[in-house]
């Protein structure tokens, strides 16, 4: 029997029950943080992606709106071909601002924040006063090159700019708040399609013929299953919807 | 009823308890940081904190769960009993950063007030209830914030002003509700992160914790039930409880009350007696004496008694009058009335029973 009795407010406790305490309270913190550690090592891993916060740079090309809105840049001296372009966002959780909306074709020069990911790049556009206008619109609607005019494609309905490297994790539950919040926002939508051996791409979801994509936001997160044409813009696949669904 | 405040006076044990729930916590924390930043280098900042924040507040509060039926199973458990307010309040703070970070990581610089987000974002799915097929996309944030909430009125209510203003069966409804904040924080759990994070590590720990606390709590409460099966007819005879074992000393006395009795309680070896408090030679509190060569003695002038009959030794012939006593769940029961002058009263065993 134990004849030691615990008064809180007395300033020590009895040292037989103060040693007891001792050896409970480093077992909890043992199990604590071995629970802690398996937590950590079981959570999947994420395609790497960067944001790079804080830090802008000035960008020079042509500004594209449709099917999504893009920068086409020249590609650096002594390369051939046609540099991937780079998909415009606005700051937060925005798609293409205001301010560098209307000038679909038009040369343009602004400061920004790059967003990369392997292959894929953006710029979001967080500094309206360095927006300006070099040479008035010319293009006509570019098309990128077409891949194939019937496809069938399921995956998750992705927001581009936490997927390119804002936010990692940015897919799944936890995350589909924040991407309703980003497609709700005009950021593109993205079909995240992943194959059984760890691999996943991305396809741009456009519009048929210009016109912007008429989808259900709340399906962020979602499986969803998109039929349409398939174009490559650069490096970057564009898939132009024609119908989208939630996958059963 | 109403008291005045008073600043929390923090004493040492208080502050031992503190610092071992902060170094706790700070190895939990730094543990899952360092981890996670090892094997999954592009989780941001952002994931870590909100991550490692909550994981460490829900350990917690299995901790703060487990420690009230561990105290009532076990008395040694009582230290941890009675400061768990603190960890209350730091699973409050811990949640309060959670939520704050996944409020502005996930909500902020919208097209929707963040808050007002965090309730509408897929609100289509709040009818997911209905439909088997799709009730795991129900919304898990609004039971984040239930949670918080109880979590918040609890750590607000938690300072000792509080229990004597709203009264004491107030303040303990109000804390039963942390066992509505744990099925919230399920809830929430099963509901977001483990459809985001498919490893077996989040459901076998929480299935572990559940079943754990479950466990503890059934086992106090049959312990407490066959407790109250022996003291109620105790008590329906007149027995009364006067005081915790663990409150006497070997081979001394207390004199303590039963009843409008006064008693002198002994605890002799692994025995308690319980005896008149009144000396036989000028009415001396006996229960301030000690046993000194197996016989109680009189603080006064030295008078003797043995403990299980109240005689003093040969040659002498006074007798003091002996009560009937009982041990139950470390406690002492008296009943205020004398035995049989001078009869054998073996007194009551210390770890309790019926005897
Ligand atoms: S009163 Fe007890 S010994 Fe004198």
């Amino acid at each position: 029997m134990n004849d030691e009795f615990y008064i809180g407010y007395l300033p020590s406790a009895p040292p037989g029950l103060a040693r007891r305490a001792k050896r409970v309270v480093l077992t909890l913190i043992f199990l604590g943080a071995s629970s802690v550690v398996w937590l950590a090592a079981s959570q999947a891993a994420r395609p790497a992606g960067t944001f790079e916060f804080g830090t802008v740079r000035t960008f020079e090309g042509v500004l594209i709106e449709r099917p999504i809105p893009m920068l086409r840049v020249s590609p650096p001296e002594g390369l051939e071909g046609e540099a991937s372009p780079l998909v415009l966002v606005g700051f937060g959780k925005g798609g293409l601002p205001e301010f560098a909306r209307g000038h679909h074709g038009a040369q343009v020069r602004f400061r920004g924040t790059l967003v990369i990911q392997g292959a894929n790049a953006m710029i979001e556009l967080n500094d309206p006063e360095s927006f300006e206008v070099i040479t008035p619109a010319a293009a006509g609607d570019p098309t990128g090159e077409i891949l194939s005019l019937n496809v069938t494609v399921t995956g998750e309905l992705v927001d581009t700019k936490c997927y390119f490297g804002v936010m990692r994790p940015a897919t799944g539950k936890v995350h589909r708040a924040c991407a309703v919040r980003c497609l709700s926002g005009g950021v593109p939508p993205g079909l995240l399609v992943r194959d059984d051996i760890g691999g996943s791409a991305v396809f741009l979801l456009a519009g048929t013929d210009g016109a912007p994509l008429d989808y259900d936001v709340e399906w962020a997160a979602l499986a969803v299953t998109a039929r349409g044409a398939l174009e490559l813009h650069g490096e970057l696949p564009v898939l132009r919807v024609r119908s989208l669904e939630l996958a059963h | 009823m109403s008291g005045p405040y008073r600043a929390v006076h923090w004493n040492r044990q208080k502050k031992v308890y503190d610092r071992w729930v902060v170094g706790g916590l700070l190895i939990a924390i730094g543990t899952f940081i360092a981890v996670t930043g090892a094997l999954r280098p592009e989780f941001t900042a952002e994931t870590l904190i909100i991550r490692s924040t909550s994981i460490a507040a829900v350990v917690l509060l299995h901790i703060v769960l487990a420690i009230g039926p561990l105290a009532r199973l076990d008395r040694r458990f009582m230290p941890f009993l009675y400061n768990r307010r603190h960890l209350g309040v730091t699973i409050f703070l811990l949640g309060l950063t959670h939520a704050s970070m996944a409020t502005f990581q996930f909500h902020a610089f919208g097209d929707v007030n963040p808050l007002v987000s965090i309730f509408t974002a897929y609100s289509r799915d709040y009818a997911a209830l209905g439909d088997l097929a799709r009730i795991s996309n129900f919304p898990f944030e609004p039971f984040g914030v239930l949670a918080l909430s109880i979590l918040f009125v609890m750590a607000a209510t938690s300072h000792d002003f509080w229990l004597r203003n709203l009264g004491a069966s107030f303040w303990k409804l109000i804390h039963i509700f942390v066992y509505v904040a744990y099925g919230s924080v399920l809830i929430h759990v099963a509901y977001g992160v483990l459809q985001s994070e498919r490893g077996l590590a989040g459901p076998v720990l929480l299935g572990a914790g559940f079943v754990t606390l479950f466990t503890l709590h059934f086992a106090a409460e049959r312990k407490e039930a066959r407790i109250d099966a022996v003291i109620a007819p105790l008590v329906e005879e007149g027995y009364a409880k006067v005081c915790a074992v663990s409150l006497l000393r070997d081979g001394e006395g207390r004199p303590l009350r039963a009843g409008k009795e006064r008693v002198a309680v002994f605890l002799s070896g692994a025995r308690v007696y319980a005896l008149s408090n009144a000396c036989r030679h000028q009415g001396g509190p006996i229960g301030e004496g000690k046993i000194l060569d197996g016989c109680i003695t009189c603080p006064w002038h030295g008078w003797q008694y043995e403990p299980e009959n109240g005689k003093s030794p040969p040659p002498f012939e006074e007798v003091i009058g002996t009560y009937p006593v009982r041990v139950v769940d470390g406690d002492v029961y008296v009943l205020p009335r004398f035995n049989e002058l001078g009869s054998s009263c073996p007194g009551a065993g210390v770890e309790g029973g019926t005897r």
